[in-house]
């Protein structure tokens, strides 16, 4: 079978305050990710991004601000190589200053997704040390051990540890 | 046998980083005066238009200007060819003016561009026809 192979890069918003991530949807990132890729690769960028199977914001979470862009394979660098030029996202009227943190970029909607749980497993650890107060440490310990024992039980309680991972950072 | 001997053929295994491109703009209106600045200036313009500010970020010279004929010769790497050559293609208007580019000649050596095999004239043959 012939199909289209895609890129999926995997992506980090990186606000000020984190209560501003509400602010943003899909189409937001969606027209911004158009306009930088417009400046920086011009009409030839601009086509890219409108072929079929073109560039598509695949899953957006606002609470931790992590976005998945769906692109064509043969062209994720064009798109990737714009993802810095983006300084700031709008949406109805408020500026919301910020950039983009490519922390993945996968072949398949799974690979990202498991890495997404690794990497959020590790950011867990990084919270440990930044941790001021001791019930502070004590609920990240609680996480971190929520999410190893899943891992030593093996598979099946794979997305209530991903749940709880995503609460806490 | 003799004469054969004289002649020698150079074969280049490893051509050159650049190429090299003679071109010439044509404009709507006959006389204008432009000059060498701007004529590299549409040619980045035009560029950046289709490929952007990443995509246009390849060196390439502008090494001879001819401002009464308007034709120049371009000196770019091979990894820009390309796409400077799509540019000027696609490039189709000066200061609200329809124009277009004319690839007359591309190479990787510039000593090819100085004669070209359309123009020849057989000087020999034209005389001694005369002769006859």
């Amino acid at each position: 079978m012939v199909r289209f192979k895609s890129r999926y890069l995997l992506c980090e918003l990186c606000v000020s305050e984190p209560s501003s991530l509400h602010l943003f949807e899909d189409k937001v990132v969606y027209q911004a990710l158009r306009g930088a890729v417009n400046r920086a690769h011009g009409d030839y960028g601009a086509a890219i991004f409108n072929i079929t199977l073109g560039v598509l914001v695949k899953y957006l979470n606002a609470h931790t601000g992590v976005v998945l862009i769906r692109c064509r394979k043969a062209h994720y660098r064009l798109v990737w190589s714009s993802l810095p030029f983006i300084t700031f996202l709008e949406n109805r009227g408020q500026k919301v200053r910020c950039f983009f943190n490519c922390i993945h970029v996968g072949g398949t909607i799974r690979t990202s997704q498991k890495f997404l749980i690794k990497y959020n497993r590790q950011q867990l650890q990084r919270m440990l040390l930044d941790c001021k107060t001791d019930a502070e440490k004590q609920d990240v310990r609680k996480a971190i051990l929520s999410c190893s024992l899943n891992l030593i039980k093996g598979e099946e309680t794979d997305g209530s540890d991903d749940d709880g991972d995503e609460e806490d950072t | 046998m003799e004469d054969s001997s004289k002649f020698e053929r150079y074969v280049y295994k490893n051509a050159s980083v650049y190429h090299y491109m003679k071109i010439s703009l044509v404009l709507e209106k006959e006389n204008r005066n432009i000059s060498d600045a701007q004529f590299k200036q549409l040619i980045i313009s035009g560029v950046k238009d289709l490929y952007g500010e990443i995509g246009a970020s390849f060196p390439f010279d502008l090494l001879k200007f001819d401002p009464k004929e308007l034709t120049g010769i371009l000196r770019v790497y091979n990894s820009g060819l390309v796409k400077l050559w799509s540019a000027l293609t696609l490039l189709g208007s000066y200061q609200n003016e329809a124009c277009a580019f004319r690839v007359t000649q591309v190479s990787p050596f510039l000593l090819a561009l100085s004669g070209n095999s359309r123009e020849l004239q057989f000087g020999d043959r034209a005389q001694v026809a005369l002769r006859r």
